[in-house]
């Protein structure tokens, strides 16, 4: 289980891996921590004639916050974010979903530009920046470019970022006020990709009246999705008349591409999916009322 | 959790029995290892596979033109290349004269399965080797396939053309008429059909050989489980003399079956490596394995079991089908009648009969897999349950009225089976009373109350172990007390994680007497050791104790006889201790080894009369039974979350009765690791395929091997009757990967019983948990 | 394909060699630099046998490049042991508690658990287990392997 060979390229500036890539077209991919590009190099299922490194890049990495939202680095690992207080204190549902994704030596080279470029349907970070409202920088040979994350998912695998571009960070909106955050999974061992999950954001007013509230769901269509129907459900409820299962029915009721393959059907999974919402409503519905 | 290892390393006593720290450990702890992709040899080559991608299809014309052009590539070997190079196929543990399945090196015409490998390519390094298999362009032509074993019998596509209705053989006989009519007037006629699913040994370490041929001497590095029959199996392949064949294994990471015997691809590179300059090296890589390296646990069975009013069996009926794949390793037909042999298992049986039919089918081949036969113990206790549950009375009762006691054995199971030195209700009654039984079920009562669903399930189980027939039935060893007092032992044994070496160094230090740190192991090597089956059937720990006390037997009378001569003493006086011998009651009286190794060594005219010169012995053990019985009893405790199906499992205890101990650290390992391989089968693990044949699982992303996040802690407890064999020991290795799947599946079907859910089917997924409960609903 | 010239510190060896891009970081290690403690279980990224320290952190070496190790520094399980082969604290703990079998996923397993001790002197049972979920084993059930972790841990607390 070897890969093909490949040219390999190391640039240190960002603008030099894109002008790389633009040289490059279709037979060069970025690698960043190699932690969904390797296997499928190992297993060959992709091959490709160059690829383009980010690990030397500048200024691709670190998390600070900036005004209203926290700025996290394209090449920033999970690690890095687990470990950051700053990001726990500004982004509590980045930090949740974090020790969600695979093993500790997955996180230790993943990276959250990886995990959002590669758009797994069923990881964790996508469902955040969803439900976070995040936006992502682009950056193209012609320029630089704003995404919101709503148009950053574009399907299996698959997002807004071209061939020739590199996503050189994310922000993340820093929620203020009465605000409670949750995630949950469920995967048939620890670390494994989940069967479906769902993160709930949600703020209330001084009445505990939901005054936003939002729904990612994960493992449950070819991307992350925000629940439309679910979070219509929500807006300016009273917490207490919010029945929890009945959101969760509501949030997997209308979807059609969920995925059906040996760890269950597409039926399984929307029950699980359904389960997952109302827990993660409970919990973020409860930090929200009592902090 | 395992108790710490006392710190006995260099200090005297009896070692047998303790937990002496492994020899094995710090070579392994520090990376050291010799694991066969460890070997490097000069101008070694590597090898890659061309495999089906297809379940059925003629083959053409096979293309290497493109694949020897490139850089690096030494050649590309067809069927035609190989196959003739063909002398024996068989196998020395079945013998030549069984009605044995096809082993052909590369597929030939047909294509049998996706994996089967169509041709090998040999290549400077690896990367090279698969960058050529990808540049191989072979005819394919696609063919139906039968790919569920089920319809074997009636499908049109034969898997072999000489096998009518996919039929590899069948043993045994319908239930017959006086059977049936046992069941049809039985107050509680229970029938049931068990399926299992396939699963694998899945040892983290993949197979892999390397093969160098000098021209007149062939050595082969091997991941096995058995030097010697690789050693027995390639001589014969090739057509040269076993002696010029040396194989040698030091660490293999893990088998548990799946090497136990060379396979098709073992085949491939010995015959390749007559036809090439340079040693050629195959390591199989994870995908190769989950795909081709075989299957095994495919099977169900039509089980008939009766009861009277009082829960007690009358009689008992199992109608066993597997599923072989494309090319079982070995014959398998003979092995499944162990599941119909056993299928009593340790309770009063008065009448029983079985039926086994092996069927073929378009899927990796089914190999032996620790407790080979463990559907006996799937299917009886899986069904005691159903009919606990029918009948209304609580399992663990039923089983108690039906135990085999102490005071009925030995004696002889309906299907021939000679039950003796086992203690199956006292395995069962230790069990349940470290869980304390009723104390369980009045907490799953209250947890029911509050929604919570709990349960629990029983597997009790007895396993012959250390076969003693033909090619089993012995075991040597040779022990060499060097010239300056230490110790060698030479058995052929090899380290794949039952700590061979450490059992036989504390065996021998106490058989002769000496420190522990003085003696030391060599294993592995054909062209050193004993003749020896290897590691297979739970037969090590007894025979190798066979083994060391036969030879240490001849050594001991030699040392009594030179200090009792040095000492002026009468050899009844003279005892051994560490590492000395002295006269009995006399401390000042003695004289090291060292010195009697000395003498006999340097100094053989200081021997008495009739002692022979130098200090090395060659013994060989043999088996006087057919096999040592063991047993042993699992309980496990799991909650169901019937939301999302998911089980976890709370509490899981086994008491388990091996004889006495050779190292109760070891003995703890192996159920342990066997517990863990059998919770994997009964909730994880799926070697899957797609109706067309492809298969699901070839990664260990999609295979799911339980991790330290799914396993409980595991309680032990421990009866002891001695065997007949040597030091009373019996095998231990095999029994944990029996025992798990059917008290797993008791415990959750326990926890869904008040959904009147009947589980049936394995693995328990949580999709399946969930579905069985919305069907009952 | 152009080879690339590396250099990187190796168990604190600095070690040069001109490598193809696609050799991975675990077969750099068992080819190159004859460190065959680094075993291959999977060669994608699930088993864990791979497991070596870059620059401290637990990663696994067969989806890390060589080139991508350039600059870097690379602990194995050769390099945990004393130079006169004494076994570390936590590879004694191993011993001690029967956490190996065949001894394949050991290096693996003690590689992550050095890290994770190092950074989490006072774990608990649960941590523990996550710390190890994503290394496997396939001959000890897991049960030596935690109670080495828990013994290892212990003896670093008093
Ligand atoms: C055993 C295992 C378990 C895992 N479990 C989980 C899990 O539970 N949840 C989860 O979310 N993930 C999981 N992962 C995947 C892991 O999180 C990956 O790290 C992540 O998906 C990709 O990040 P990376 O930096 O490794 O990206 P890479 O593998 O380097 O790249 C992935 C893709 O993204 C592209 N890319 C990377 N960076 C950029 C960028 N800055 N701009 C544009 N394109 C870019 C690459 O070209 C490539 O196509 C698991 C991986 C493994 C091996
Ligand atoms: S070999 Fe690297 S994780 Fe398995
Ligand atoms: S000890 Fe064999 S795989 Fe862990």
């Amino acid at each position: 289980m070897k890969p093909a060979p490949f040219d390999y390229h190391a640039p240190t500036t960002a603008e030099e891996a894109v002008a790389l890539l633009a040289e490059l077209g279709d037979t060069a991919k970025l690698i960043a921590g190699g932690q969904s590009l390797v296997p499928m190099l190992a297993l060959r299922l992709a091959v490709f004639e160059h690829l383009v490194d980010l690990g030397r890049v500048e200024n691709l990495r670190g998390i600070e916050r900036v005004g209203d939202s926290l700025r996290v680095g394209a090449t920033t690992t999970q690690s890095a974010v687990e470990r950051s207080e700053v990001a726990a204190d500004a982004v509590p549902l980045l930090a949740r979903a974090t020790p969600l994704i695979g093993h500790v030596q997955i996180r230790n080279r993943g990276t959250v530009g990886g995990s959002l470029a590669h758009a797994d349907a069923a990881a964790e970070y996508p469902a955040v920046a969803l439900a976070l409202d995040a936006e992502m920088e682009v950056l193209s040979p012609t320029g630089r470019r704003t995404v919101a994350s709503p148009d950053f998912f574009t399907g299996l695998w698959s997002t807004a970022v071209g061939d020739d571009e590199l996503l050189t960070a994310v922000r993340f909106p820093v929620w203020s006020g009465r605000c409670g955050f949750a995630i949950r999974e469920f995967a048939r061992r620890h670390g494994d990709f989940a069967i479906a999950g769902a993160a709930v954001a949600v703020e209330l007013d001084g009445d505990d009246r939901v005054r936003r509230g939002t729904i990612a769901l994960f493992g449950l269509g070819p991307s992350a999705q925000r629940s439309d129907p679910a979070e219509a459900a929500l807006g300016g409820a009273a917490v207490d008349d919010v029945d929890a299962d009945e959101l969760g029915q509501v949030a997997v009721a209308s979807l059609d591409s969920v995925p059906s393959d040996l760890h269950g059907s597409s039926a399984y999974r929307r029950r699980v999916g359904a389960a997952m919402v109302a827990d993660a409503w409970r919990a973020a519905s409860e930090e929200a009322r009592h902090g | 959790m395992t108790p710490a290892t006392a710190g006995l390393d260099g200090a005297a006593g009896r070692y047998t029995g303790s937990r002496v720290h492994r020899v094995e450990d710090p070579r392994l702890l520090r990376g050291r290892g010799t694991f066969v992709d460890d070997v490097v040899r000069p101008r070694m080559l590597h090898a890659c596979f061309v495999r089906s991608p297809f379940a059925r299809a003629r083959l053409g014309a096979v293309d290497a033109t493109e694949a020897l052009a490139l850089p690096g590539v030494h050649a590309v070997f067809t069927a035609a290349d190989l196959n003739p190079g063909v002398h024996e196929a068989w196998y020395t543990s079945m013998g030549k004269d069984v009605p044995d399945t096809p082993r052909p090196p590369l597929a030939e015409g047909e294509a049998r399965f996706v994996g089967d490998p169509v041709a090998l390519v040999v290549a400077s390094d690896r990367y090279v080797a698969e960058d050529a298999v990808e540049l191989v362009d072979v005819d394919y032509d696609p063919l139906p396939a039968l790919v569920d074993y089920h319809d074997g019998p009636q499908a049109d596509a034969l898997v072999h053309e000489r096998y009518a209705g996919n039929v590899a053989g069948s043993l045994g006989a319908p239930c017959p008429d006086d059977l049936a009519a046992v069941f049809a007037s039985a107050a509680h006629d229970v029938s049931v059909t068990i399926h299992q699913q396939a699963y694998a040994p899945v040892p983290l370490e993949t197979r892999g050989i390397i093969v160098e041929w000098s021209g007149e001497e062939l050595t082969v590095w091997a991941a096995t489980q058995a030097p010697h029959e690789v050693r027995m199996f390639l001589a014969r392949l090739l057509g040269v003399a076993e002696h010029q064949v040396r194989v040698i294994m030091r660490d293999t990471g893990g088998a548990f079956g799946q090497k136990v015997l060379p396979m098709r691809e073992d085949m491939c590179v010995a015959l390749a490596a007559r036809l090439l300059p340079a040693p050629v090296k195959w390591i199989e890589d994870r995908r190769e394995n989950l795909m081709a390296a075989g299957m095994s646990r495919h099977e169900h069975g039509d089980l008939r079991m009766g009861f009277d009013g009082d829960g007690r069996v009358v009689g008992a009926y199992i109608d066993h089908t597997q599923d072989v794949g494309a090319y079982p390793t070995p014959w398998p037909v003979g092995t499944a009648a162990a599941v119909g042999m056993l299928f009593p298992g340790p309770y009063r049986v008065p009448r029983a009969g079985f039926r086994t039919t092996s069927v073929f089918s378009n899927t990796s081949g089914r190999t032996a897999y620790r407790g080979p036969w463990q559907f006996e113990s799937v299917a009886r206790e899986v069904l005691l349950d159903i009919a606990a549950r029918r009948m209304g009375i609580d399992p663990a009762e039923v089983r108690r009225r039906n135990l085999l006691r102490r005071d009925e054995l030995p004696c002889t199971n309906p299907n021939g089976m000679p039950y003796s030195d086992i203690s199956p209700a006292e395995t069962f009654e230790q069990a349940l009373a470290m869980l304390d039984y009723d104390a369980f079920r009045r907490q799953q009562a209250e947890a029911r109350e509050h929604g919570r669903h709990l349960g629990v399930g029983t597997c009790t189980y007895v396993e012959p172990t250390t076969t003693g027939m033909a090619y089993y039935g012995t075991e040597g060893a040779t022990i060499r007390i060097e010239p300056t007092g230490t110790v060698n032992v030479y058995v052929s044994g090899g380290s794949t994680g039952n700590s061979l070496e450490t059992a036989v160094v504390q065996l021998t230090a106490d058989a002769l007497g000496v420190d522990l740190a003085d003696v030391r192991t060599v294993q592995g090597d054909t062209a050193v050791t004993p003749f020896g089956a290897g590691t297979g059937g739970s037969r090590s720990g007894s025979m190798l104790a066979g083994a060391v006390a036969e030879t240490a037997g001849v050594l001991r009378e030699r040392i009594v006889a030179i200090a009792a001569h040095l000492l002026e003493a009468s050899p009844d006086d003279i005892e051994l201790g560490e590492s000395r011998a002295q006269v009995r009651g006399t401390p000042a009286a003695a004289v090291p080894l060292a010195k009697i190794a000395d003498v006999a060594y340097f100094a053989p005219a200081k021997l008495p009369d009739g002692v022979p010169a130098g200090l090395e012995a060659s013994g060989r053990h043999h088996a006087r039974n057919p096999m040592i019985w063991a047993n042993a009893t699992h309980v496990c405790t799991c909650e169901v979350d019937v939301t999302t199906g998911a089980v976890r499992l709370l509490r899981y205890i086994v008491s388990e009765d091996c004889g006495p101990m050779i190292n109760p650290s070891v003995v703890e390992g192996q159920i342990a690791g066997g517990t863990v391989q059998g919770i994997g089968g009964a909730l994880f693990e799926h070697l899957a395929y797609d109706e067309d044949g492809n298969p699901l699982t070839t990664t260990f992303m999609d295979y799911l091997l339980p991790t330290a996040t799914e396993v409980p802690a595991i309680e032990y407890g421990h009866v002891e009757t001695p065997g007949p064999g040597p030091g009373g020991f019996k095998g231990v290795g095999e029994g944990g990967a029996i025992g798990a799947p059917p008290a797993v599946v008791n415990a959750v079907a326990d926890a869904l019983a008040p959904f009147g859910v009947e589980i049936t089917r394995l693995p328990l997924t949580p999709a399946t948990i969930v579905e069985l409960i919305e069907g009952a609903r | 394909m152009g080879e690339i010239e590396i250099e990187l510190r190796v168990n604190e060896a600095v070690t040069r060699s001109t490598v193809p891009p696609r050799l991975t970081l675990a077969d750099f290690l068992r080819e190159r630099c004859g460190l065959t403690g680094t075993h291959l279980g999977c060669e994608h990224g699930v088993c864990g046998a791979c497991t070596v320290l870059l620059d401290g952190d637990a990663v696994r070496s067969c989806l890390v490049f060589a080139v991508q190790a350039d600059g870097h520094d690379v602990t194995t399980i050769e390099g945990l042991d004393g130079p006169d082969g004494s076994l570390s604290p936590v590879q004694q703990a191993f011993r001690d508690h029967h956490g190996l079998q065949c001894g394949f996923c050991t290096p693996g397993f003690v590689v992550t658990a050095e890290a994770f001790l190092r950074d989490n002197p006072d774990p608990t049972d649960d941590q523990i287990r996550e710390a190890v979920s994503g290394n496997l084993c396939r001959c000890t059930g897991y049960q030596g392997i935690l109670a080495a972790l828990r013994a290892a841990a212990d003896a670093v607390e008093t």
